[in-house]
């Protein structure tokens, strides 16, 4: 008991570190964005062409583009669309995909076939096709690509709902609440949801940031947010044809989606161990 | 050099001679003809992909530029210098007031299904311009033909209603594309036609293979299989042409990308002129811009040398009117709207259309794309919220604004040569310029003298300036870069055709 209770400070301590990376990355990524309402040093989408393509100074912290754009704010801008796109993909796929979950982990039977084939069958396609289908129907425009990121992520929350209800179901406490005769509706609520929040958080997490890529790889491709609202996917596929040449146009918002999808990714690393060490100790 | 020629068929058939006698597979049949194959063919790398073969039913530059000169011919070319040359005509003579011209004929020139080429095809290929078989916007080209008359196989009449000068220029156009009458039933999918080429295999989303035909009237191509490739992107090409894919790259949509060519000696860069304007379009017929104020506060509001600048990496000419260098009736009309955003707002004032929201549909072409987002920046400068809606290029592009026009503000490669008073001077175009003012000033030009159409011509061009029908940003490089050795390549860009037929390697 006691070797115990040390193995699991001794983890919760190692964690930390995962924690405070990951979560100082986001808050990086989070501040950015908050600050672009209120200030960025120019208005990301006018063009100063007398000024195009200067490297770092201190008027332009990360230089400009080939409009004569200060690429600074743009990447302080793109973090605002960044989070937007993340926060209302994963909403979709955590309101869609949760109670989903649940309900073909405490039903079973055929609603847990339909609900689960359902999952694997759209799981089958990458949510980046999904996005691409959509762009192709409805235009591309930040809303499809949410929308898209969302469907595409749904399967996740859906399978890690689920295979937290099922855990949940097997507990003695669900079979004195059956044998109670509660609802359905009051079990899930009461019992299973908040038994599983903590699986779900990490999800989100985790998702968000496959969702940052994704709305990153949809702009890149000329399917996400449509110009001249700065998106670092654009931002990177703007700065393609000056590689050879101005090749630090395309270090910026590259280094911005790295810091958001590896904080992202951190911040769910250690989420998941915090929420769940035993899952730790099995990995 | 024919020496040589017969060297290469020499050794084209001991390669066929071998493969059959050994039956060997097409793999190694192909490793031992590699070397020879390096002179007998060229690759050319190009953007934006013909939907089908068929010109004379879909708009758009790019199937144009792969079948005229090289599958189909007109009586007469324009060469480089965007001079008239003879081409299935030997000659021709005027009479008749200048309303008549009598061509002699070409004898012995066939089509690549074999029919040979006669006085009636002429008569027929011109009267199908004018029929419902076209629907190009082109074909009000013709419409100034009142006769065809054959006088024999060899000898064509042609009367025209008036006297003209654009017409023979435009004889040496798509317009003037001579077909075969039994050549025509399939014509999206299958071209037929005089020239040296004929097509080989058109592999969608890929390739059009050209081969060299054995019965061509003329002096034969000195390469015989020509590859146009379509890529996706400028940088796709580059690529290609950096990875030996391809020998050529056609109208280079990259110049960003010149820097590492023009510094390598493996490399030529040809820096063209070319017939096409890029121009940003506003639909006269829907509001804001039924508002000549409007209109012109855009004219006002763009710097276009910016655009130029940033978009083009400087590449390109501003000229200030829809008029290519290389047209006789050239001006430069870069003073009649300066920039000046101070005059834009105001005009925007005048015509009480602050704080305008506009949607500015851009095909996904890269010189569309790069020109939006500065043009975009520049009109927000004066108050003109403009909302870029992304249209795939050709066919959504061609399906919104320019069938249905549909649109507000668009900006797009106008290629065509000569092309003023095509988009001008007809209300049913999609820039849906009101041409009341110049209709009569343009016919008298064009039954002028030489000098007279001239003046004349320019008088309609600064009228359709003054009357700020569209804003033509600038005139479009043919930049072209390929390996050092390959040589015979078009660098100016004076028709719509890419003409294959000198290409050859040092």
């Amino acid at each position: 008991m006691a070797a115990e209770q040390v193995l699991v400070e001794k983890t919760r301590r190692k964690l930390s570190l995962t924690l405070i990376v990951g979560g100082s990355l986001v808050a990086v990524v989070v501040l950015a964005a908050l600050v672009s309402f209120f200030w960025t040093p120019y208005n990301p989408v006018q063009a100063f062409p007398a000024d195009r393509l200067q490297g770092s100074s201190a008027a332009h912290l990360m230089g400009t583009d080939r409009y004569g754009r200060d690429v600074f704010s743009g990447v302080l801008y793109g973090a605002r669309i960044t989070l937007l796109v993340g926060l209302v993909a994963v909403g979709i796929a955590l309101v869609i995909g949760t109670p989903l979950g649940i309900l073909a982990g405490m039903r079973g039977g055929i609603t847990e076939e339909v609900t689960m084939r359902g999952a694997d069958i759209l799981l089958a396609f990458p949510a980046l096709l999904v996005a691409i289908m959509f762009g192709a129907v409805f235009g591309a425009s930040t809303l499809t690509a949410m929308l898209a990121i969302g469907i595409g992520s749904i399967p996740g929350f859906a399978r890690v709902a689920r295979s937290g209800t099922l855990q949940v179901m097997s507990t003695e406490y669900i079979m004195a609440a059956k044998a109670s005769s509660q609802s359905g509706w009051r079990i899930a609520r009461r019992h299973v949801m908040p038994n599983i929040v903590g699986m779900v958080v990490v999800q989100c997490s985790v998702s968000f940031a496959i969702a940052v890529l994704a709305e990153a790889a949809l702009s890149f491709l000329g399917l996400g947010t449509p110009p001249p609202v700065p998106s670092w996917g654009r931002m990177l596929q703007e700065s393609q044809q000056f590689l050879g040449t101005f090749p630090m146009l395309a270090v910026w918002p590259g280094a911005a989606i790295a810091v958001a999808v590896l904080g992202f990714t951190l911040l769910g690393d250690g989420l998941r161990d915090r929420f769940d060490p035993k899952l730790n100790g099995e990995r | 050099m024919s020496a040589k020629k017969n060297y290469c068929r020499l050794a084209a058939a001991a390669v066929v001679g071998s493969l059959v006698l050994t039956a060997c597979s097409a793999g190694s049949g192909g490793n031992s003809s590699e070397g020879s194959a390096e002179n007998t063919s060229v690759t050319v790398a190009l953007t934006g992909e013909p939907v089908n073969l068929d010109f004379t039913t879909t708009a758009g530059a790019a199937i144009p530029q792969a079948l005229m000169s090289n599958v189909y011919e007109g009586l007469v070319e324009i060469d480089q210098a965007g001079k008239i040359q003879p081409l299935l005509a030997e000659s021709w003579e005027l009479s008749n007031g200048n309303k008549t011209y009598t061509f002699k004929l070409r004898e012995g020139a066939t089509f690549s299904n074999g029919e040979a080429f006669t006085a009636e095809d002429v008569k027929f290929s011109i009267e199908r311009v004018q029929s419902d078989a076209w629907v190009s916007s082109l074909k009000k080209k013709m419409d100034i033909v009142d006769s065809v008359e054959v006088n024999s196989d060899t000898e064509v009449a042609i009367t025209l209603k008036q006297p003209s000068n654009a017409w023979l220029f435009d004889m040496g156009t798509l317009v003037g594309a001579i077909f075969d009458p039994s050549g025509v039933d399939d014509l999206a999918g299958t071209a037929i036609g005089t020239g040296p080429y004929e097509i080989d295999a058109w592999n969608r989303g890929q390739s059009i293979e050209f081969a060299t035909r054995e019965d061509y009237w003329g002096e034969a191509p000195t390469v015989e299989n020509v590859s146009l490739r379509y890529f996706a992107d400028a940088v796709a090409t580059t690529n290609a042409l950096q990875s030996g894919d391809v020998d050529v790259v056609y109208n280079m949509q990259s110049p960003e990308l010149l820097s590492s060519f023009e510094s390598d000696g493996k490399y030529q860069v040809l820096d063209g002129t070319s017939n096409g304007e890029i121009v940003l379009s506003m639909n006269n017929n829907m509001a804001p811009f039924d508002d000549l104020r409007v209109r012109q506060a855009v004219m006002h509001a763009i710097d276009r040398q910016a655009v130029v600048d940033t978009a083009w990496n400087g590449y390109g000419t501003v000229v200030g009117g829809p008029v290519p260098t290389t047209d006789p009736y050239y001006e430069d009309l870069n003073d009649v709207y300066p920039y000046d955003p101070a005059k834009a707002e105001s005009l925007l004032a005048e015509a009480g259309a602050q704080d305008l929201d506009i949607t500015f549909t851009v095909p996904t072409r890269p010189y569309a794309t790069a020109v939006s987002e500065i043009v975009v920046s520049q009109l927000a400068d004066v108050g003109i919220n403009a909302k870029i809606e992304s249209a795939e290029f050709p066919a959504v592009w061609l399906d919104e604004v320019f069938t249905k026009q549909d649109y507000q503000m668009s900006v797009v490669l106008a290629v065509e040569s000569r092309d003023v008073l095509a988009m001008f001077n007809n209300p049913d175009y999609y820039l849906g310029y009101d041409n009341s003012k110049i209709k009569d000033l343009a016919a008298e030009a064009d039954a002028a003298d030489e000098a007279g159409y001239v003046d004349g011509m320019k008088q309609v061009v600064r009228t359709i300036v003054d009357d700020a029908a569209a804003n033509t940003l600038f005139i479009f490089p043919n930049i072209v870069v390929a390996k050092a050795e390959v040589t015979g390549i078009p660098a100016n860009s004076v028709t719509e055709a890419l003409d294959l037929t000198n290409l050859g390697w040092k």
